[in-house]
């Protein structure tokens, strides 16, 4: 009987495990390809998917899905190309991949290929010039004044960027300073903010996902910064430990005022007394 | 009526020449050992002074003792509440400071210093952290006055005196101090014992002695803030405290106490009394100015047949009785009221008394020639050196009428026996004195012979202890305690 339970629910685990659709390999491309890679929408930090089933055989693909690292370890030229190209980004390993998974991510891929326009073509991102108005509420979604659209939280709350404020933002996250560089321009960070690639902020976003408008001002705000080149300031962190001293000796000061009857030694402020008597 | 059988102390100041010996004694017997070297079980203080540690008995800083609030006798230091939050540290604890750091001399200094242009010197040495130190305290640091503008002025005795009254008593040609021997004081009411979270403090209940179980004791050392006298050391080597055991192994073989032993000046006296010991709550919840008669009260007269029968009922063996009916420190306390307790206002009942010192009349400078108030140097008591007012403060809970009755008696005894054996006194004056001061020439005769004649024998008169039905030889007393519980509230209704 018991032999007959396990069975079943080894079935129906591997049943739904091994249930994967063209509709949830999309999806999957969505969540955890589309921050880094297009389908014919040019080259975010990855390359241009478009047409790649052409360019390097299934089964190099398939592997370098699987393991990226790997492959760049053994010294493939192709894959070390890949990388300078990336200015040395390692495509990181996707979360729950299998070689099945990576085939329907290739059939998928071939598949969207061939379309005139592809659903993964990326977020299109208007050339025009940032106005100081988008860097102003990009500033004001950074820090959480002004509140994100779908509930999601600000940026601050884990983030730190120059010009947030005296003390800097959260230190859970990277400093985004240099996000805008590092993210490769204005298309690689808007499709990062669009569907963000790592396992943390996705898990937060993916429920509240940034709005198109609020995306534009995030990335004016964060190119506004990497033009104006500023390095990460000491400031906060020397204001951190001077509101942290501060704190310190408002405490210690409240406490002496709290216990301030207690004994403090007796035979000394005797001494002390008359000391200071004998010298006034 | 609860009658107990206690071992009492009292000591005759008029007699006290301050020379130590007692706390030698105490020192080579008892606290010779490491993390000891600053305790004095024994010690002997200079009054006006503000004694060891300084200003112990200001308990506007030390909270010692008991206070009477809401109709219940409540420790200072140490009420319920109080013990969780002061567990680790207790906030009026003294610090090694309030005593002194205990230190040596580097000795080897002397045979091993190269050869220079200076005298070798031996350097003193913290016996704590065996640096050399800077020696800015010690015990007796303030002894016959030394520093006295310091510590003598800072007496917590002084208060409600006047400006005037300060001013004489610290003026050179009028300067004016005594001695002031202590030790523990082996409380009826102790709050030593009372505040000890761990049970490791007991009070005898044979003899009343107060111990501390080495093997309970936790180190809380909620006892020492809690001793309004001070007379519980904390131990830093064994992390345990540590006090006076009135030497008992010495009482149990017939012995008196070291320090009583070695008293150069036959000031000490050792006695039993009986006390009842249902009346002490009641009794130490009474204002300050009845605490003496209080404790009067609960002494219990030895002689008094239903006394002598409820002690036996209480298991206190004949022998002992009689004993207490020997006692020189009754006789002291309860029938010539002589004595007296030293700040009994801290309501621990204490169990040592104090035969307060005669001091001369008052001196001024007068035209460069120093003239007296009175002609008879020792005759009026309230031109004494030592203002009245502060005797009262030590002796008699801020009250003076209790000092100045055993103050008179002893004038009197001493006026009418140098009737007797000078006789440039008058003896009709002398007994007209020993009327005032409530003293039949009997009476003088009998406090003349054991204030000057005492011998040995009459000095310490030490009751058996009878070891023999003590049971610490086979049990634990307090497994048995825990064991025996409270016993039954009501008898039960069917047999057990």
């Amino acid at each position: 009987m018991r032999r007959i339970i396990l069975s079943v629910t080894v079935a129906l685990v591997a049943g739904i495990a091994g249930n994967v659709t063209a509709q949830d390999t999309a999806t999957y491309f969505k969540q955890n390809c589309v921050s880094c890679h297009t389908i014919g929408g040019g080259r975010l930090t990855g390359p241009d998917l478009k047409g790649v089933t052409q360019r390097k055989d299934r089964d190099w693909l398939q592997a370098f899905i699987l393991n990226p690292q790997s492959k760049i370890t053994a010294g493939d030229p192709y894959a070390l190309k890949l990388v300078e190209e990336a200015r040395g980004v390692v495509m990181p390993p996707a979360p729950g991949i299998s070689a099945e998974r990576a085939g329907l991510l290739l059939d998928l891929i071939e598949a969207e290929s061939a379309l005139e326009v592809s659903q993964f073509r990326g977020v299109q991102v208007s050339s025009a010039p940032f106005t100081p108005v988008d860097v102003e509420r990009g500033l004001a979604l950074f820090r959480g004044t002004q509140p994100l659209k779908n509930g999601g939280p600000a940026c601050i709350s884990c983030h730190s960027a120059a010009g947030v404020g005296g003390l800097g933002g959260g230190k859970l996250a990277p400093d985004l300073m240099r996000v805008y560089e590092r993210l490769q321009g204005r298309a690689g960070l808007s499709a990062w903010l669009a569907a963000p690639g790592t396992v943390t902020m996705r898990a937060v976003y993916e429920k509240h996902p940034l709005d198109e408008k609020e995306i534009h001002s995030l990335v004016a705000f964060f190119e506004k910064q990497s033009m104006a080149g500023t390095q990460r300031v000491a400031a906060s962190q020397l204001n951190f430990l001077l509101c942290g001293l501060g704190g310190a000796v408002l405490g210690l000061v409240l406490l002496d005022t709290i216990w301030r009857g207690r004994l403090r030694g007796v035979r000394r402020s005797l001494t002390q007394e008359q000391s200071s008597r004998g010298k006034s | 009526m609860n009658v107990r059988s206690h071992v009492a102390m009292m000591f005759h100041l008029d007699k006290c020449i301050g020379c130590h010996t007692c706390s030698i004694a105490c020192k080579n017997i008892w606290t010779d050992r490491k993390g000891t070297e600053y305790m004095w079980w024994n010690n002997v203080e200079t009054k006006p002074g503000t004694g060891y540690p300084t200003k112990w008995e200001d308990q506007s800083k030390y909270s010692g003792g008991w206070e009477v609030k809401d109709d219940k006798l409540k420790l200072k230091s140490t009420d319920k509440h109080k013990v969780i939050t002061n567990i680790f540290h207790h906030p009026n604890q003294p610090s090694m400071d309030d005593y002194y750091e205990p230190w040596t001399y580097d000795y080897q200094n002397l045979f091993n210093a190269p050869e220079g242009p200076d005298q070798p010197t031996a350097r003193p040495i913290s016996m704590v952290t065996g640096k050399p130190m800077n020696v800015e305290a010690g015990p007796n640091w303030d002894d016959d006055l030394g520093g006295s503008p310091i510590y003598a002025a800072n007496d917590p005795n002084l208060k409600n005196l006047t400006e005037e009254q300060k001013l004489q008593l610290f003026s050179v040609e009028q300067l004016v101090f005594f001695y002031f021997p202590r030790i523990c004081n082996h409380c009826m009411n102790p709050s030593c014992v009372a505040a000890c979270p761990s049970g490791a403090l007991y009070k005898r209940g044979e003899d009343g002695i107060v111990l501390l179980d080495q093997k309970r004791c936790r180190g809380w050392r909620f006892c020492v803030p809690a001793c309004p006298y001070k007379k519980v050391y904390y131990n830093w080597s064994t992390g345990k405290s540590e006090k006076c055991i009135l030497c008992y192994p010495r009482l149990e073989t017939g012995q008196a106490p070291a320090c009583f032993h070695s008293c150069v000046g036959r000031i000490r006296y050792f006695g039993e009394l009986l006390y009842d010991a249902d009346k002490i709550e009641a009794m130490a919840k009474l204002p300050d100015e009845e605490l003496i008669n209080a404790q009067r009260e609960m002494i219990l007269d030895p002689f008094d047949p239903h006394v002598i029968s409820e002690a036996r009922r209480n298991g206190i063996p004949d022998d002992v009785i009689e004993y207490a009916q020997k006692s020189p420190v009754y006789k002291f306390v309860k029938v010539w009221k002589m004595a007296l307790p030293p700040h009994i206002e801290f309501r621990t009942f204490p169990m040592l008394f104090y035969v307060p010192p005669m001091a001369p009349v008052m001196a001024m400078r007068k035209d460069d020639k120093l003239t007296s108030v009175s002609d008879n140097l020792f005759h009026d008591i309230e031109d004494a050196r030592v203002p009245l007012q502060f005797l009262g403060n030590l002796f008699g809970a801020g009250q003076t009428g209790k000092v100045v009755y055993a103050l008179k008696k002893q004038k009197a005894v001493r006026t009418y026996r140098r009737a007797v054996t000078v006789g440039d006194i008058d003896m009709a004056t002398a007994e007209q004195m020993l009327r005032e001061a409530d003293c039949s020439v009997a009476e003088a005769e009998e406090i003349y012979k054991l204030t000057s004649l005492c011998t040995f024998e009459e000095r310490f008169v030490i009751p058996p202890m009878h070891r023999e039905m003590a049971m610490e030889g086979t049990t634990d007393p307090m497994f048995r305690k825990q064991e025996a519980g409270f016993g039954f509230m009501a008898g039960p209704k069917r047999s057990v």
